[in-house]
């Protein structure tokens, strides 16, 4: 390459939870959404917030029993006052917001805007602090401190609060084990390498760049570039060690995903409910990926043991006879699925799609039993909350919403769509590639957006200047 | 230089705007829908597009600045071929004479074989012209678009029919 | 010649501008000027890949192109007055494509996959950076892209890899309608299995 150095990741700047999982040892987690009267009310208190802002720097001792991050949107660095000339240098999906995107991200019919629980997708949504915690006890008494500090700053509201929780065995609410597999970055993480990053000729595997997540970083642009020039970024002060997060509520169908799986699997020849739950995903319910482990899952999996991630698609399922073609994972992260036996690097074309995943369910579970009846519906709201990072919103988060989950094309699906997602009008038909292929029929979508936003998730340098932004305002 | 892959052609024409008339020429071509575009009456096409070029766009790198006198009508068109007919049936488009009679030196009316020779006249042969399906008309596109639905459709529904159901449902469906 | 610009269609989930989009089908038109051995240069590329199809071989498999060209205009036909004689100080390239999938993720691939025939088709254009990184080259394709007026595709709602599943399965679906005229209905079962199996790729 050129000689230069790796750069040096300033770790305290960032903030946490982006490069490295807090972990699942945090079974709580709530997100407060708080609504800025005025400027300098809601600098003083996001000031107050500074001290207890956790980064990602690696914890030394015992873990902390809460941890705090910042986010804003658009509105909110509005209503921080932060003049518009720099205002102008976010992107402009990011400026746009979440809400106005909805056609481009199948928000539509039920999942549509329209629906959204008030105050997510409008101006008021301000500024999200998400604060994990160990226990409910540990997470209760943040609360309350934090309630309180809200309280006494001046024109500050809690507009919207979700409060999430892990679920036994670290599954989500269709009952996968969720969230492990996540992007390799060079320097960073490189225990990931091997399954988390882009796959490359000869069963090679290398991380991806730091600025592929947070900004003020070279990203994968830049290294193949001579001059090195750097993604772009909110100016200065504000961009570095910043990213993009992307929040979304998932409300998801549990007793109708039940309920057509165990239809669909009377007929499926070559399997059972359980067989056809991890052709829809791709893994296992316990994690196991179908590449490695087409005809029943590992019991042995251990979804903290990443050589269990260590796989590629085209050498041994380029029809897609293990894992389906459309199967979720395969779609979300499609590896060297979109290239074609022949072409070196075949990576190449989804690389730079990559989001690194940080959400939690909600909502009590399920019991088992409320679908042997058949249909049983509780109508208890339970889902996902939807948390990923990545330094562009539209080429990375919205890239896979709009090409590889909404639509097939470029998985030569045709215009099915995610079986699991889909869009809130219907799923399309799923095929499962075998010997006969076996097709799920279009249903109800089982996953309803509630509501979301984009927003950006500042470094600490920046976080410092939001909050002493004294008059900076032209008017 | 190749205008053909298969019995695909691509046709391109460049024609100058007459001044003054860019606006009305450019709310014209917008108001155009799927349904509405002068291409729905002309089977033969499968992918046309009117672009306005109101300038070069120049590179800093370039020594020199060039400028076109006037704004320019670019029309390019990828259909089914022999390029004669599907000349004369688009000159004979009421759409085609309102659009072109915005041009330096078009017959008036912009109409018949004299349009056609008017595009002619000003049309540039393609370099090298890429088709993914060189030898698929328009209609074979659409029919083999709808049957395909058709056949996945009943893969689903079908699934799990016993034999005889199967074999007579099929029949119904695509005549055995 | 006209003073203000057009208003600039919003930018859709494809990332170009909606006049550029028909359904599932997304247009792209570029003009660059090229430098005086681009003149020598191009005829040749074209003559070359229109006798070596086979040269051309990776941009066919790309599949999400339904038509593309290139083309060197050299000169602009004159029509008499008032149409000013135009003279080109420099020729120009002009490429169009018809094509699906994100505008985004259509120049990343020409930039990753097809590395060399872009430096082929445009090397010779004023301000060509290298196809990659994306950034500058989608900055450069973006500064010397036009946006339609009127943009048609004959069946918007298909992308190439339906099309061509289609064409695949078109003639299939006839043979085994031949091949399975007056089996029985257990054979038919068989047989139509059998054909699911083969076809799966194209539904």
């Amino acid at each position: 390459m050129t000689g230069r150095g790796p750069e040096r990741i300033d770790y305290a700047d960032i903030q946490g939870d982006i490069l490295r999982a807090y972990g699942n040892d945090y079974e709580r987690t709530s997100y407060m959404l708080a609504h800025i009267e005025h400027a300098p009310g809601g600098r003083a208190w996001l000031g107050s917030l500074l001290g207890q802002v956790t980064n990602a720097e690696q914890w030394t001792g015992p873990k902390p029993e809460t941890t705090l991050n910042v986010a804003l949107t658009y509105a909110g660095l509005q209503a921080l006052g932060v003049p518009d000339s720099v205002l102008a240098t976010f992107s402009d999906e990011f400026r746009e917001g979440m809400a106005a995107r909805s056609q481009i991200l199948g928000d539509i019919g039920e999942s549509a805007p329209a629906r959204w629980e008030a105050p997510l997708g409008t101006d008021r949504a301000h500024l999200l602090v998400t604060i994990n915690a160990l226990t409910t006890e540990l997470l209760e008494e943040k609360l309350k401190t934090f309630r309180a500090g809200v309280q006494e700053a001046e024109g500050v509201t809690i507009v919207h609060e979700q409060h999430a929780q892990l679920l036994a065995g670290v599954r989500e609410h269709f009952g996968y084990a969720d969230g492990f597999a996540q992007p390799a970055i060079a320097g960073v993480t490189p225990h990931r390498t091997l399954g988390g990053g882009v796959p490359e000729k000869e069963d090679k595997w290398r991380g991806l760049a730091l600025g592929e997540f947070i900004l003020g970083y070279e990203d994968e642009d830049s290294l193949v570039d001579p001059l090195h020039r750097p993604p772009d970024a909110p100016a200065e002060p504000l961009g570095r060690s910043g990213t993009y997060m992307i929040y979304r509520k998932l409300s998801q169908d549990v007793a109708l995903f039940r309920k057509t799986l165990r239809d669909a699997a009377r007929l499926y020849e070559d399997g059972d409910e359980e067989k056809l739950a991890a052709k829809v995903a791709g893994r296992w319910r316990n994690g196991t990926p179908l590449i490695s482990s087409p005809d029943a899952p590992d019991p042995s999996f251990n979804p903290k043991d990443l050589r269990g991630n260590a796989f590629r698609y085209l050498d041994t399922d380029a029809d897609g006879a293990r894992c389906p073609l459309g199967a979720h994972i395969r779609r979300a992260n499609p590896r060297d699925a979109l290239g074609w036996k022949g072409l070196d690097d075949s990576g190449l074309l989804s690389y730079r799609h990559r989001i690194i995943r940080r959400g939690m369910p909600y909502g009590p579970p399920l019991p088992v039993e409320a679908t042997d009846a058949g249909g049983g519906e509780d109508r208890v709201d339970r889902g996902l909350i939807f948390v990923c990072f990545n330094a562009s919103i539209s080429r990375q988060f919205e890239g896979i919403q709009t090409q590889w989950i909404n639509d097939g094309n470029a998985l030569h699906l045709g215009h099915d769509k995610d079986f699991l997602l889909g869009d809130s009008t219907t799923t399309d038909k799923m095929t499962i590639q075998g010997s006969p292929p076996f097709f799920l029929s279009p249903q109800p979508a089982f996953v309803t957006t509630r509501g979301g936003e984009y927003l950006f998730v500042p470094g600490h340098a920046a976080l410092h200047f939001l909050a002493g932004a004294a008059d900076r305002r032209a008017a | 230089m190749s205008n053909q892959a298969g019995q695909a052609y691509a046709f391109m024409a460049i024609t100058p705007i007459l001044e003054g008339e860019e606006k009305k020429l450019r709310a014209y071509l917008d108001g155009f829908t799927q349904e509405t575009s002068p291409f729905a009456g002309l089977p033969a096409t499968h992918f046309a597009r009117w672009v306005i070029l109101p300038d070069w766009v120049d590179d800093p790198s370039q020594p020199r600045q060039d400028h076109l006198g006037s704004e320019y009508l670019i029309f390019t068109s990828n259909f089914d071929g022999p390029l004669g007919s599907y000349l004369d049936e688009l000159c004979r488009r009421p759409e085609a004479q309102e659009i072109w009679s915005h041009c330096v030196g078009a017959p008036k009316p912009a109409t018949g074989h004299l349009l056609k020779a008017y595009l002619l006249h000003n049309h540039i042969d393609t370099g090298f012209f890429v088709a993914a399906y060189p030898d698929a008309s328009v209609e074979k596109v659409r029919a083999s678009l709808a049957l395909r639905e058709r056949l996945s459709a009943f893969a689903v529904r079908s699934q799990g029919m016993d034999p005889a159901t199967l074999q007579s449902a099929f029949n119904a469906e695509f005549g055995g | 010649m006209s003073e203000e610009s057009p208003p600039t269609a919003p930018i859709t989930a494809t990332g170009t501008a909606s006049r550029n989009v028909d359904g599932q089908a997304i247009a792209i038109t570029v003009f660059s000027s090229v430098k005086w051995f681009g003149r020598l240069w191009l005829p040749l590329v074209f003559w070359y890949a229109n006798h070596f199809p086979k040269s051309t071989g990776t941009l066919a498999r790309l599949s999400f192109i339904h038509f593309a060209r290139w083309t060197l205009v050299r000169r602009i036909p004159y029509n008499g007055p008032p149409q000013q004689k135009e003279k080109l100080s420099y020729p120009r390239l002009f490429f169009e494509s018809n094509f699906n999938g994100g505008w985004e993720e259509y120049i990343d691939a020409f930039s990753h996959i097809l590395t060399s025939g872009m430096k082929v088709f445009w090397g010779t254009s004023y301000g060509f950076p290298q196809p990659l990184p994306t950034g500058p080259f989608k900055a450069y394709i973006k500064r010397n892209e036009l946006e339609a007026s009127h943009f048609y595709s004959a069946y918007p709602q298909a992308t190439t890899t339906m099309v061509l599943a289609a064409l695949d399965l078109a003639p299939r679906l006839e043979r085994f309608k031949e091949q399975t005229s007056g089996k029985t209905a257990e054979d038919f079962a068989q047989d139509w299995r059998k054909f699911l199996e083969e076809t799966q790729g194209s539904l």
